[in-house]
């Protein structure tokens, strides 16, 4: 079985229209991997900052797949939420992006969207807050029924993530 | 390869933790500490030091500390990359030892070079009347162990109530590492 080892961080988010984020994320495999160890899922802390824009998070990952075959390579999809100061939460975007697939010190942007609703939604959710969310996490990774989604443009998400690949050229994949 | 037996690699980190950048804060040092997975021992080196108290130059507005990292790790199996965590600490208006920042990154995992800044983070209190408390009092909110800022357990952090803010400036400090993989 090949090995497959990811090790970095959710390094932080910019170009939200809010500050004080934070993310839940989580990694998606196909059937042919399997999990050895690690956390394949978690949420960051708050960050509110102080300077500049960007919200910094330094969420650790590290995994370790095993696998047998190259389909459904990992996927890490992400959720970054918008926390005001009377605790409560809206949703600021959904992405994902690929986890990278040669070996190295990598880093990835990860583009969000957001669901927009009828125009009556979205004057609500000027004053009011809150807005439509996927039923789902599936629908964050897979393209089935997305015609149906209207969308808005929402800002990146920075990952810093080291790939280690083991054993992949005995099963004749170049790495 | 030897049949039976389970490879061994070894990691070693030579590098310094050269300074940081925090814009509205003066004399401060640094403690750190590596947090690895379960098949990871350090061979040699120390697994957590504590550098010198810095105050920033009349020159530049950085702080600098200039302080070595030398330690070798052994290991089965990448799982469980060490971390290096680190905790800003230094006197507020009353003269009390606070919390200046939390940060953590993984030891690059490429041999060669490498440059890291890390962002700086701190709990927060919730009510401002903890705030004001705290200000007054010293006694901001800290954590018991840093250890848990390398351990991606974030969310039990919120539900202590405690939100992390970013220390007020960009990047943080520099770590230059060379790492060199031996396999045996």
């Amino acid at each position: 079985m090949a090995e497959l080892h990811i090790i970095g961080q959710i390094v932080g988010a910019s170009g939200f229209p809010q500050n004080s984020l934070f993310c839940k994320w989580g990694v998606h495999a196909g059937g042919a991997w399997r999990l050895l160890s690690g956390l394949k899922e978690g949420q960051t802390q708050v960050d509110n900052p102080q300077i500049g824009e960007t919200a910094y998070w330094s969420h650790p990952i590290d995994l370790h797949y095993a696998t047998k075959g190259l389909q459904g390579w990992p996927k890490i999809h992400l959720q970054v939420w918008h926390q005001d100061s009377f605790g409560r939460c809206q949703l600021h975007g959904y992405g994902y992006c690929h986890v990278p697939s040669s070996p190295g010190h990598h880093r990835v942007n990860c583009v969000t969207w957001r669901p927009l609703g009828t125009w009556q939604e979205q004057l609500a959710h000027t004053f009011v807050g809150g807005g439509p969310q996927l039923r789902s996490p599936d629908t964050i990774y897979s393209g089935a029924d997305r015609y149906r989604l209207h969308t808005e443009a929402m800002g990146t998400v920075e990952l810093e993530l080291g790939i280690i690949m083991s054993r992949f050229d005995k099963f004749g994949v170049e790495s | 390869m030897a049949t039976g037996n389970p490879s061994v690699f070894l990691l070693t980190v030579n590098g310094q933790i050269e300074g940081a950048n925090f814009p509205e804060y003066d004399n401060l040092y640094c403690k750190y500490c590596y947090v690895y997975g379960h098949d990871w021992t350090p061979t040699s080196g120390l697994d957590e030091g504590i550098t010198q108290i810095t105050c920033k130059g009349s020159q530049s507005n950085k702080l600098i500390w200039n302080f070595p990292l030398e330690t070798t790790f052994k290991s089965t199996s990448p799982s469980g990359w060490p971390q290096l965590v680190v905790s800003v600490y230094g006197p507020d208006v009353f003269g009390n030892d606070v919390v200046r920042g939390y940060g953590a990154t993984h030891i690059p995992i490429t041999p060669g070079q490498h440059s890291r800044t890390i962002p700086m983070f701190v709990p927060e209190p919730t009510w401002r009347l903890q705030k004001f408390t705290s200000w007054l009092l010293g006694r901001r909110p800290e954590f018991t162990d840093p250890k848990v800022v390398a351990q991606g357990r974030a969310e039990e952090v919120r539900s202590l109530r405690l939100k992390l803010i970013c220390c007020k400036f960009a990047p943080c400090r520099k770590l230059i590492c060379c790492c060199f993989l031996l396999f045996q």
